[in-house]
């Protein structure tokens, strides 16, 4: 399950971007280090534990030695993070030796931290004041409820029902990439937003946050304050009410946002509003380690193509769509089968053969999931085999030269239109070639020079 | 190491069982006190918990008498941010129920227990080796498990054959044991039950850095390890100990019920209580090729 | 097995008319004696040069043939007979004789080594085995190569050699899972055959079938517990249950009301099925009153032409005068869908149309009370679940495990030579502890001291020093990087490490040959039959050679490393030492105690 990976590094990526100071200023928060050590590779991790008492430099060539021979990659990918995001800081002595040696921002915080545990900068309101909130069962049907919505949303704009409609703020965040935004249209779901509904829950969350946090930068907001908010807010007690006027204005904007997505579930009470974190708020920061999430799936794929979704989901169903024919809707079974027209629809709106099958495998029933393969290699090969001949024709823009006047003058074209890797085609006893579009004008000063 | 289980997470997700010795001989006397031992291992188990949210630690503590669970993560609900005092307080006051009880048990016994008595080492391991089974056949995806034995104690010889058993079922179910000796005697238990299930071992000469060592060694998962070069014991003492004098044999005999090695022959099994017929002396406790 | 006479045509094409003559065959050979003396088609072969035998599919007027095969391609013997039964006779014979021939062959010398099996008569094995030790083989060179030096070398015998291997060949053989049938999902329907000449028809019953026709029409159970045997035989119950189908299948109702009144039992059959109608109206009960049945009247197309349900080929016409006809085949079908998910209990066997019938009404619940059916659904749907469960979907019950394993002999060598340090290090480091004697009580005073100290310090921070944490880190680094450099120096570490390859190599074949070896020699003892006696001196054998392979290799072994052979070889000469003492010692023993020779 890479894409998960691929995305929250993205997240990470992001954070890590952020000029020296910020990153800094991030870490004055246990949460917000702990999230980023959470989201560090198993060797980085280590590093990092084996590095958070001792307060001087040590030689990298030390670190290195206990990596085995042949597995320099990792150690290099492990630095190269804890560089990023400066939870390493390099040194050089007098001899351009290369030493590291931990932010002590970062190693003060986590060393409090594993002692007293760090406190949120916001305590949750007592029951007094809230009466009853919602039980752990309700909030997770809510916050799934939501997040269904949302991609139903994405999805067809007809299919959900007015009211539900997103915020200004929101949608612009969706015009990124997952909608195209052209005036006076429907928006419609780009090839970004298909290979979008395909992945993982979290990495969607993910990929949601990011773009929330570009665009709101694009709006002047400072992200650093946005991505601390959001960290944070993972490690909020899940089920539990926060006061909404423990919130700066920016973050009061950013709840409501992410009320909508159901991150947080709103309420009001006499005098106070509240938000209760959800499980989408408390899986961000557990989803940047843990790549895989433990849902359980609901596909059997069959050898004959055939396709059981054991699912009630409205979405699910949406999903299927996407790439499979669905033939019966049961009450709590969707039957379909992948066709080659399917599958063509699919790869029209931009949806690899490679992330289907990554769906169906993540997606598999328990019962077929232990199997090797989970999706039988047929249907996979098949699904490759689909997409690779879409491929087989390569459309090149082109000019076509004939009628040349003498064998001489053709071969030297063909000379030159060879020389410089625009010659495509050449059919020396008719005298006719063919040459790359781009290289046209230059081929026609050729020939008038040779005139 | 090649995963038996398919339901792993595919990370670094680990379930560490930490056997902790408890035997108060050896704490009177030992080098590093109790007290910061604790600590150690609080710190240890909280940064476990810090690495990634689905870690799991469990501590067993390995009295004289009886052994028990100290602490289980998995109890203490959602552990991300709020758990780290949390284990502290849950640990310190479980250690403190378990050493009294201890300390009745051992007093209405009683028995003055010799100078060199040794903890539950085999009690414990069965205990962690359950709890781990419990969670492979919970059905669900779980962490990779693994076992940290935390000894100060020498061996107790008696206790050679339930240790052996658990050895070998731990490296059936591959779950490696690490060994990380804080006491002044290499532990032959130890060092075989590192080595045959692929754990490390390890001796710390300074043990007031102990934190140290667990941190840089032990806490490595074991998906980390497959790229990583681990200390590594000079040489692990294969041989089988005698059990009737505990001396270190290359070869000796063995009783063909319970698979006891002694060095001479024996009319009777002392393990099991076996018979060898003495019409035919050589025939049941034959000499076998030690390994 | 005898001999067999038969006449046959010698055939050199399929397409070939044949010579006619007689084919003889006994256990160890068939000659063929052409009818026309002066041809030369006449021949006597040996069946051990027989691999293997052909027959064709017969249709139509092709003559039937049977083709035995020589070995390795060389084509074969095809004899035509007249007729298929003649043939298949034949062919039976043959396949006799080679299963018996091929059980005991001798291992041939050009078939390749790992592929001869079976040295001696004594062992019958199945096709299946021998493909597994095969297979066994190949996979591992090791034990290949074991095989190669005893079994071949006729030190131990085949048997011998598996003997000490069982779970190596057993570990695949009960992995199959097996699937338990359930009903049949077609719809029990019990046709009778007429033989056209009398006016008779004739229905086949089988145990299967009559669990079935109990299952879906409870009230032909019940009957059958109550009338058979008191009140009729097994066979006359049949017949009147059959009577009383065929009248309802050939529609003819008059005859059946004329018959139902002058035979009880066979009114039985014709009614209705009341336990079958008692659940129908429970069902009824149960559905939600606001249903409008009503509704569902216009969806009956029965009645109109082109609808209905075909059975028979002939559509089913509904006369609703007549009760019988009611027992419409739609309700047969929801009745007989409802028995297959039900299932049958997996313990009935299906062997007499008693205990058929019995074990059916316990594994039925007498009627419910009412207040029991929402129970006894229950009950039912849990049972439905467990039924339809789909074994091969299940994950296996039982968890995987790696197999025990001693790793590496070679580490046995490494330990040598550590426990060699071992010895001149002595203690390996200055921490020694505080050597007070302390009473159990004392000692647990302290420890909790200690415990009450930690609740109240609570945890200091920083827990370690940041220099300590340095000097502990470097220590380690500096062991890291020594077994670095070790590692980097000298690949194969340890003591093998230093030897030169073929020497090792040499050393570790002679290792694993008198581990094998001594196996046997150990479990050979008491020797009690002349087979055992033959063993032991055959292994002993092996083992003296052994031994002087390993005084030549140590003494011719380099100077440099002659100190390092030896101490390798040491434990081995010893081992063998152990065996041929206690040889020594048991000959002794039996010449002591008298005539016996050798302890047997």
């Amino acid at each position: 399950m890479p894409q998960v990976m691929v995305v929250a590094r993205n997240f990470m990526d992001m954070v890590a971007a952020l000029p020296a100071g910020k990153l800094d200023m991030l870490y004055d928060s246990a949460f917000i280090c702990e999230a980023v050590l959470r989201s560090l590779p198993p060797l980085a991790k280590k590093y990092a534990l084996q590095m958070l008492y001792v307060l001087s430099p040590v030689t990298a060539a030390a670190m290195e030695e206990w990596v085995l021979d042949g597995y320099a990659a990792k150690h290099r990918v492990a630095i190269d993070k804890l560089l990023q995001l400066r939870v390493f800081v390099e040194v050089r002595d007098r001899r351009k030796e290369v030493s590291y040696k931990m932010n002590q921002k970062f190693q003060g915080n986590m060393q409090k931290y594993l002692v007293d545990g760090g406190s949120l900068p916001r305590e949750p309101l007592p029951s007094s004041i809230t009466g009853r909130l919602p039980a752990s069962a309700d909030l997770e049907a809510y916050a799934l409820d939501q997040w269904e919505r949302f991609l139903l949303q994405l999805i067809n704009s007809s299919q959900v029902e007015k009211g539900t409609s997103f915020s200004s703020s929101m949608m612009k965040t969706f015009q990124r990439g997952l909608l195209s935004s052209r005036d006076g249209e429907a928006p419609k779901l780009t090839e970004n937003g298909f290979q979008f509904l395909l992945m993982e829950i979290n990495a969607q969350l993910w990929y949601i946050m990011r773009e929330y946090i570009l665009s709101a930068e694009e709006r002047g907001v400072d992200p650093t304050e946005l991505i601390s908010f959001l960290l944070e807010l993972s490690f909020h007690k899940l089920g539990a009410a926060y006061s909404l006027n423990t919130l700066t204005d920016v973050q009061r904007i950013a709840i409501r946002d992410l009320a909508e997505l159901g991150l947080v579930k709103m309420q009001q009470g006499r005098k106070d509003s509240w938000f209760v974190p959800t499980q989408l708020a408390t899986n961000l920061s557990a989803s940047l380690s843990d790549s895989s999430s433990s849902k359980e799936g609901f596909v059997v794929v069959e050898t004959n193509f055939r396709m059981y979704a054991y699912s009630t989901s409205k979405l699910h169903c949406e999903i299927l769509r996407l790439f499979s024919r669905v033939e019966y809707q049961l009450p709590n079974l969707i039957v379909g089968a992948i066709t080659k027209e399917s599958i063509y629809g699919a790869f029209e709106n931009g949806i690899t053969a490679e992330q289907i099958i990554s769906f169906l495998k993540q997606n598999a029933h328990p019962r077929v999931a232990d199997k090797i393969p989970t999706v039988p290699e047929n249907v996979t090969d098949q699904i490759r085999l689909w997409e690779t001949d879409r491929n087989r024709v390569e459309m090149v823009p082109s000019h076509l030269y004939e009628d040349f006047p003498s064998k001489e003058w053709f071969e030297q074209c063909c000379d030159h239109a060879r020389d410089h890797g625009y010659l495509l085609w050449e059919d020396t006893r008719r005298m006719r070639l063919i040459v790359r579009g781009e290289f046209h004008p230059e081929m026609r000063e050729f020939l008038r020079r040779q005139r | 190491m090649t995963s038996a289980h398919s339901k792993l997470y595919s990370d670094d997700v680990s379930l560490v069982v930490v056997l902790v010795d408890t035997n108060p001989i050896f704490w009177a006397t030992a080098a590093l006190p109790f007290a910061d031992f604790f600590a150690h291992l609080i710190h240890f188990v909280n940064s476990i918990l810090l690495l990634n949210h689905l870690n799991r630690v469990v501590i067993i503590a390995a009295g004289v008498s009886s052994c028990a669970y100290i602490f289980d993560s998995s109890d203490a609900g959602p552990a991300s941010g709020v758990g780290v005092s949390d284990t502290f307080d849950k640990a310190s006051r479980k250690v403190e129920e378990f050493i009294a009880q201890e300390a009745r048990a051992t007093a209405s016994n009683g028995s003055v227990a010799p100078a060199n008595t040794s903890s539950l080492l085999s009690g414990a391991l069965s205990l962690a080796l359950c709890y781990i089974q419990r969670i492979f056949r919970s059905g669900t995806r779980h962490p990779q498990p693994r076992i940290l034995c935390l000894q100060g104690s020498p061996d107790g010889p008696e206790q050679y054959v339930a240790v052996m058993n658990s050895i070998f079922s731990a490296q059936r179910s591959v779950v490696p044991i690490d060994s990380c000796i804080v006491g002044t005697q290499d532990s032959a238990f130890l060092q075989q039950a590192s080595y045959i299930t692929g754990g490390v071992y390890l001796k710390p000469q300074e043990l007031n850095g102990l934190f140290q060592y667990l941190a840089a060694v032990f806490a490595t998962d074991l998906h980390s390890r497959a790229f990583l070069r681990l200390p590594k014991t000079l040489g692990v003492d294969f041989r089988a100990s005698c059990f009737c004098h505990k001396k270190t044999i290359d070869m000796g005999y063995v009783c063909s019920v319970c698979l006891s090695i002694f060095c001479k022959n024996q009319r009777k099994c002392s393990t099991c209580g076996s018979e060898f017929s003495r019409v035919m002396p050589d025939l049941n406790s034959m000499p076998d090729q030690s390994k | 097995m005898g001999s067999m006479t038969i006449g046959a045509k010698y055939k050199t094409t399929p397409k070939d008319p044949g010579t006619p003559g007689i084919l003889r065959m006994n256990e160890d050979k068939f000659t063929f004696i052409p009818n026309d003396p002066r041809s030369a088609m006449k021949f006597n072969v040996d069946f051990r040069s027989i691999k293997g035998h052909k027959f064709n599919k017969v249709d139509g007027d092709k003559p039937a043939l049977l083709n035995l095969l020589k070995e390795e391609k060389a084509g074969g013997y095809m004899f035509g007979f007249d007729s298929v039964g003649n043939r298949d006779l034949c062919r039976d014979f043959v396949a006799r004789v080679l299963g018996k021939h091929q059980g005991i062959v001798p291992s041939r010398p050009t078939a390749r080594p790992d592929n001869s099996v079976a040295s001696a008569g004594l062992e019958q094995l199945s096709a299946a085995e021998v493909e597994r030790r095969v297979k066994l083989l190949r996979e591992d060179s090791e034990l290949q190569k074991l095989h190669k030096k005893f079994v071949l070398g006729n030190i131990l015998q085949e048997s011998e050699f598996w003997a000490t291997r069982k779970n190596l060949l057993d570990d695949e053989a009960n992995k199959a899972s097996k699937q338990r049938s359930g009903f049949k999902s077609a719809l029990v329907d019990v046709r009778p055959s007429a033989d056209g000449r009398t006016n008779k028809v004739t229905f086949q019953l089988t145990t299967e079938t009559i669990h079935q026709i109990f299952a879906e029409k409870p009230a032909v159970h019940r009957a059958f517990l109550n009338f058979v045997p008191k009140k009729l035989s097994e066979s006359q119950f049949w017949e009147k249950y059959f009577r009383a189908e065929y009248l309802l299948r050939t529609k003819n109702t008059a005859a059946a009301t004329a018959e139902a009144a002058g035979d009880e039992e066979l009114a039985v059959f014709l009614k209705n099925d009341d336990i079958l109608a008692k659940e129908a109206m429970l069902k009824i009960k149960r559905v939600d009153p606001t249903l409008d049945m009503e509704a569902d009247a216009g969806d009956d197309y029965i009645h109109l032409p082109d609808h209905g349900i075909l059975r028979d080929g002939s559509k089913e016409t509904v006369d609703t005068d007549s009760e019988l006809v009611r027992r419409t085949l739609s309700q047969d079908l929801n009745r007989h869908a409802a028995v297959v998910l039900e299932g049958k209990a997996s313990d009935v066997e299906l062997t007499n149309t008693k205990t058929v019938a019995e074990a059916l009404a316990r594994s039925k619940k007498e009627p419910p009370s009412n207040s029991a059916v929402d129970d006894a659904n229950h009950e039912r749907l849990l049972k439905v679940a467990r039924m339809t469960e789909i074994e091969d979907l299940q994950a296996p019950r039982s968890l995987p495990y790696a197999p025990l394993c001693i790793k590496d002999p070679k580490e046995y060598f490494d330990s040598q030579q550590a426990n060699a340090l071992r010895s001149l290090g002595g203690t390996n480091d200055g921490r020694k502890a505080r050597n007070c004697s302390l009473s159990t009580e004392e000692a647990f005073h302290h420890l909790m001291d200690q415990v009450s100290s930690i609740k109240v310090n609570k945890l200091n921070c920083p827990i370690i020093q940041s220099d300590m944490a340095l000097k502990v880190l470097n220590e380690l680094n500096e062991g890291i990087s020594r077994s670095r450099r070790l590692n980097l120096k000298n690949p194969q570490e340890g003591l093998l490490g230093q030897l030169p390859q073929h020497t090792r190599d040499e050393l570790m074949d002679h290792w694993t040959a008198i581990q094998e070896l001594l196996r046997h020699f150990w479990s050979s003892y008491p020797v009690t039959s002349a087979v055992l006696y033959n063993k032991v001196q055959r292994v002993k054998e092996a083992m003296t050679q052994i031994y002087q392979k390993l005084q030549h290799i140590k003494e011719s072994a380099q100077p440099d490393v002659r100190h390092e052979v030896s101490r390798l070889v040491k434990p081995m000469t010893q081992a063998l030492d152990a065996a041929f003492n206690h040889d020594l010692e048991q000959q002794q023993k039996s010449s002591k105690g008298g005539s016996r020779p050798n302890g047997f």
